[in-house]
């Protein structure tokens, strides 16, 4: 194996459909992932067992075992990354599948983009969580910049405290610190609210929403969120428009 | 205290069928047990004295007897005995006052024995005593002279037909008012209980139309409560079921719009750039159907209460305001707030947003050019009244509540193009869900569409 294969991301595909697990075998080692695909229950809940991945791709109607029993099963000892995939794009399943423990949910059908963005997002999670972040970068201007109060959980600008929540104050942390990088919905809603995006979920854009009103508020205006369409957030200086 | 309170609480309530049965049954039970107590003393006592005819045969007897002593003395007394002998198997005999015998024979000393305790004709005869009883009748035109004494013959013993009486009494009429308290009780609670067999076999046969009579349903107690129940059910199941099938089939009928457009994409020649993008919009309509259509379905179906937070209007316009801005290019000085920071609603946060929005878009969708699509309310007591205005020009009066029901589009638009019909009823239920309400109204210039949502 060359050294080069080593370190990248390995990806478990459970899918019996042989169309689309071919297709995103293929898609998915062509974008820089290490694949390896697997069609039936049982043997993938052995693989997922005995081997290393960074992160479990998995259909919930599966022949052997069904993709939430291999999940219970599985979670028992592992608690490697899921992402469930199904046909059955009932608000339900979503629901059950978040509560057995996956880390996301990405309904049928998709497109390669949307999933290339999920498995990212949650790669790059797992990667914030097991190192911390580094303090901040280092304060340019104090007077005309946001300070952050970890202890806290909000941010101070020309002697007012903008009064966020928990949740609003990681979202603004994580944005702040990505500097001028647009962070995906799918990776936000893994760090912020520790769970998958669904499209009719918009907590996200409503924590956003009430980021814009309160740093208005307090009179910060060098640098705004920014929505960036089909892609996501990100924070920004007036100068770079749209 | 509590704990009598909770006794009270456990007791069936007022219009409860336990008490209408209990009433029932001790009514039953005592009047029963007064019958049985007071006829049988009734038939006791005719039983215990003599009728009529054996008085009257008795008398005779006696006048018989006088007549045979007044006239010739001890011997016609001896006489009449002996004829009497013959009529009567049982010992007669003829005494005076003394207690001795008036005819010629004296009186052994049993006789004198059984004299000590006679009986009068109008004395009840006990059933009890061993043997027949013995009766002294006085002579009828003067009684001081002397009397008849009889043992009174079997044929003339009173309460011959007791068993045939005891077996009317303690049998059949009781036995009787059993039948009819039944025939009560079954049509208290098994009629009620076949016709909500009747319904169900109804339903069997598809027939889910079919209601309970009124006289079930307007029932206090039990029983009526349980055919509401089930007046309810069919009324749910037939609402879903006509409500499944009607999605289902305006669904894929929805289907082949974008189907038969892929057909011809597909027979037509055109180069590969074109067909791509062809497709790609085909299969965004198609899966925007799907996944309109089941948020619809489940929205209807799903009877678990959503998660509710506190919500601020003001940013949730904001936040859709964002959105519609993008997808219509409008600027966002057309789509004014004019609620201030202070209106907050209790609610769910996604399925308010989906409601909200998919009114938005409707409104924006049938706004003039340069038209202005603005929010507005105010408090209502425990509410927030909002409401969404457009200045489309409105739409018909009859059409009012149409809107909101699935797959209804009135300005007959193509398929696909305009929408599918769907937003507004979605946006109706997600509403619904929070037991709030969502109505439109026409002003003149446009559509008002209101919302009544529960203050934080």
């Amino acid at each position: 194996m060359n050294p080069v294969a080593v370190g990248l991301p390995s990806i478990l595909t459970i899918e019996d459909d042989p169309v689309l697990g071919a297709y995103v075998h293929e898609h998915l080692g062509r974008c820089g992932f290490q694949v390896t695909w697997c069609q039936n229950g049982q043997q993938g809940l052995k693989m997922a067992r005995e081997q290393a991945f960074d992160v479990v791709l998995m259909d919930i109607l599966l022949p052997g075992l069904d993709g939430l029993e291999i999940l219970t099963h599985l979670r028992q000892s592992h608690s490697v990354p899921v992402i469930l995939v199904s046909a059955l794009g009932a608000e339900a399943d979503r629901v059950n599948g978040f509560r057995l423990g996956a880390d996301d949910y990405l309904p049928k059908p998709f497109s390669m983009v949307e999933l290339r963005v999920r498995i990212e997002a949650i790669l790059r999670r797992v990667a914030l969580d097991r190192r911390p972040p580094a303090s901040l970068p280092t304060v340019r201007d104090d007077a005309r910049s946001l300070r952050f109060d970890d202890e806290l959980s909000d941010v101070f600008y020309q002697q007012h405290w903008a009064g966020l929540t928990r949740s609003e104050y990681r979202l603004l942390h994580i944005l702040h610190s990505s500097g001028e990088e647009v962070l995906s919905k799918a990776f936000l809603y893994q760090h912020v609210l520790q769970r998958g995006y669904a499209p009719h979920d918009r907590s996200l854009d409503m924590h956003i929403s009430q980021i814009r009103r309160k740093l208005k508020a307090i009179g910060y205006s060098e640098r705004e969120v920014r929505t960036v369409w089909g892609k996501g957030y990100v924070l920004s200086g007036h100068d770079d428009g749209l | 205290m509590t704990a009598f309170e909770g006794c009270l609480k456990r007791l069936p309530g007022k219009h409860s069928l336990f008490w209408k049965l209990a009433c029932l049954l001790i009514a039953f039970c005592l009047l029963m047990i007064w019958l049985s107590w007071s006829w049988g003393r009734y038939m006791e006592q005719q039983n215990a004295y003599l009728s009529e005819t054996s008085r009257e045969i008795l008398s005779g007897y006696a006048a018989g007897a006088e007549l045979a002593w007044s006239t010739q003395g001890s011997a016609g007394v001896d006489a009449w005995l002996q004829r009497m002998a013959a009529r009567e198997s049982t010992w007669i005999g003829v005494i005076g006052n003394d207690l001795q015998s008036l005819g010629s024979t004296p009186l052994t000393d049993k006789e004198s024995q059984r004299l000590t305790f006679l009986r009068g004709l109008d004395w009840p005869v006990s059933r009890h005593v061993n043997g027949l009883p013995w009766l002294k009748i006085p002579f009828p035109l003067d009684p001081s002279v002397g009397s008849l004494v009889i043992e009174l013959p079997q044929r003339f013993m009173p309460g011959r037909y007791q068993l045939f009486w005891r077996v009317v009494t303690n049998g059949v009429i009781p036995g009787l008012f059993t039948l009819l308290l039944c025939i009560g009780l079954y049509r208290l609670l098994i009629v009620p209980l076949n016709q909500l067999r009747e319904q169900a076999n109804a339903w069997r046969a598809d027939q889910l139309n079919t209601r309970l009579s009124y006289a079930a349903t307007s029932r206090q107690d039990e029983l009526g409560e349980l055919g509401r129940a089930f007046d309810h059910m069919s009324e749910r199941l037939q609402g879903t079921v006509v409500l499944q099938q009607q999605l289902l089939r305006d669904m894929s009928h929805e289907l082949r719009t974008p189907l038969s457009r892929l057909r011809v994409a597909c027979d037509s020649e055109q180069d590969l750039a074109q067909l791509r993008e062809r497709l790609g919009r085909e299969i965004d309509a198609m899966q925007r159907l799907v996944e309109d259509s089941l948020q619809l379905a489940w929205l209807d179906t799903e009877r678990t209460p959503l998660p509710v937070e506190d919500i601020q209007v003001q940013a949730l316009w904001d936040m859709l305001k964002e959105n519609a801005c993008f997808e219509s290019d409008w600027p966002a000085s057309r789509l004014p707030c004019l609620l201030g920071p202070d209106c907050w609603v209790r609610g769910n946060l996604n399925a308010s947003a989906q409601a909200l929005e998919n009114i938005l878009r409707n409104a924006i969708r049938h706004s003039p050019v340069d038209g202005v699509v603005s929010l507005d309310g105010r408090r209502d007591g425990e509410y927030w009244h909002l409401w969404l205005e457009d200045q489309g020009g409105g739409i018909d009066e009859r059409d009012l509540e149409r809107i909101f029901a699935p797959f209804t589009r009135l300005d007959g638009s193509r398929p696909g193009n305009g929408g599918f019909g769907l937003g507004l009823s979605i946006a109706r239920n997600a509403v619904q869900r929070q037991d709030a309400s969502l109505w439109a109204e026409n002003t003149g210039q446009g559509l008002r569409v209101h919302l009544r949502l529960l203050a934080a």
